[in-house]
């Protein structure tokens, strides 16, 4: 190849994301709709060894809170290549998309949103994804959807909402398997904006406790976001075994 | 015949010059000089004969404009003052025009800040955000601090080709540039809205910095309230 290429394409600690080296210094996913942008995001395409042509997506941090808490440094996403994803708020299915191109052909995200405008791009973008099914309804009410959601291992919520806590164990009750794991965003203004964002958190963190939460890690998403934090835990996990002290 | 004119001696004509005793004068003036210097004076003569004649026949009622828009200050004239060439709409939009290329600048930066950003995550640096762990006991909060100590960042750009090292430094700076034009241009548009603004109707004056209420570093106007109708 005449002057190497313009691109490194590094793997990530998370699997399935990749960091891109270039003009561009970005995380990106493998693009799994070839020749396609979901949000008007820039794609690389690196040719390997073998002459075929890999292509990959610009994950943009400004406008998912999932890659804003990869840059922010959390430990674990658990949307691994071909884990299952139930993804509630999922407005356009910016980030949607890209988790998708994380789970791969495999692994399934189902996602869930409530307004029928953003639905609408949702759906379109399903149309070039098989591995996303587009749910437009409540997510309140995830018995109306329960016929198209099998078990999952992974919820992620981005709804928004001061009862986010609530919808987050409702849809855990019905969809996410003992042992799996979910990741919520949290933005402080829409459940309190009169105490600061740090107690927030810790109440939102308080009451996934009380449903069966187990919170592991929490990161702030500065500075991408303002007064954001992402919260990653598992859901009925199993026990600690005691070892005993001897 | 001319050539041996030519040959013959000729003894060189010598112009007169300045008597030594008289060198303080300058060169001697022959004829020619004085034609010319004849010629200016005549000329000014005239001039000052034709102005007095003028002065002596003027029409005491004869009135032009200019006469009273501008003034001879000590014997110089002063020409028409330029302050009030333009009404005070015309100055406005004159003062919107740039106010509205500054700002179109502006946002065109802004645009392309934002187009770099979404680009350039800065993955080597570490992100000034927090990150908390929680932890059931004190056991696995022990475990937890021990494995974060050991987590060093490892930088991700060492096996990577120098081209495109150069290539990424070049989108980094190329950004710091930007966001310092788009501050300064975010300055520049500020002041002028304060200058438009100010130019506006109404009494107004400016607070002294203990009657601020909200501490800022530029200058803040209050407006005084008028009733309407």
């Amino acid at each position: 190849m005449k002057g190497g290429s313009r691109v490194v394409i590094e793997p990530h600690r998370h699997d399935g994301v990749f960091v891109a080296k270039g003009k561009e210094d970005a995380l990106v996913t493998k693009n799994l709709a070839i020749g396609e942008s979901v949000y008007g995001e820039k794609r690389v395409s690196v040719q390997n060894e073998d002459g075929t042509k890999v292509e990959y997506r610009i994950w943009n941090p400004f406008r998912s809170k999932l890659a804003a808490a990869i840059l922010g440094g959390v430990d674990n996403i658990w949307i691994t290549p071909g884990s299952k994803v139930l993804y509630l708020g999922a407005a356009s299915g910016t980030t949607v998309s890209h988790v998708s191109d994380i789970v791969g052909p495999n692994g399934v995200v189902y996602a869930v949103e409530f307004s029928h405008r953003s639905g609408r791009d949702l759906v379109n973008m399903a149309k070039k994804r098989t591995n996303v099914i587009p749910i437009i309804e409540d997510a309140r009410h995830p018995a109306k959807y329960r016929m198209l959601v099998s078990m999952v291992d992974v919820i992620f919520s981005d709804v928004a909402q001061p009862d986010q806590a609530r919808i987050l164990a409702l849809n855990a009750s019905y969809f996410l398997k003992i042992g799996g794991h979910f990741v919520i965003s949290i933005k402080a203004n829409c459940i309190d904006s009169t105490v600061p964002a740090e107690a927030v958190f810790a109440q939102e963190v308080k009451k996934l406790q009380a449903d069966q939460f187990k919170p592991s890690e929490q990161v702030t998403l500065e500075p991408f976001e303002r007064d954001h934090a992402c919260v990653v835990g598992g859901y009925r996990m199993p026990k600690k075994q005691k070892v005993p002290a001897s | 015949m001319s050539s041996l004119r030519n040959a013959v001696y000729r003894r060189a004509h010598k112009e007169r010059a300045q008597p030594h005793s008289r060198k303080k004068f300058g060169l001697l003036e022959k004829h020619k000089d004085y034609a010319l210097r004849a010629q200016a004076f005549h000329k000014k003569e005239e001039a000052l004969r034709k102005l007095k004649e003028k002065a002596a026949f003027r029409n005491p009622d004869e009135f032009y404009f200019k006469m009273i828009k501008t003034k001879t200050v000590d014997g110089i004239h002063r020409p028409e003052s330029e302050a009030n060439k333009y009404s005070q709409e015309e100055l406005m939009l004159m003062k919107t025009q740039d106010i509205g290329y500054v700002l179109q600048k502006l946002q065109s930066e802004k645009k392309k800040i934002e187009k770099l950003r979404s680009m350039l995550h800065s993955l080597d640096n570490q992100p000034p955000n927090k990150h908390v762990y929680y932890a059931e006991d004190r056991e696995e909060a022990e475990e937890i601090s021990a494995r974060t100590l050991e987590k060093v960042k490892s930088a991700t750009s060492e096996g990577i080709p120098k081209k495109i090292k150069r290539k990424l430094a070049a989108s980094y700076r190329e950004l710091e540039d930007r966001s310092k034009r788009a501050a300064e241009l975010e300055k520049l548009y500020m002041d002028m809205a304060l200058q438009k603004e100010l130019q506006k109707k109404g009494k107004k004056r400016k607070l002294r910095e203990d009657e601020i209420v909200c501490p800022t570093a530029r200058p803040v106007y209050k407006w005084r309230t008028e009733r309407k109708r």
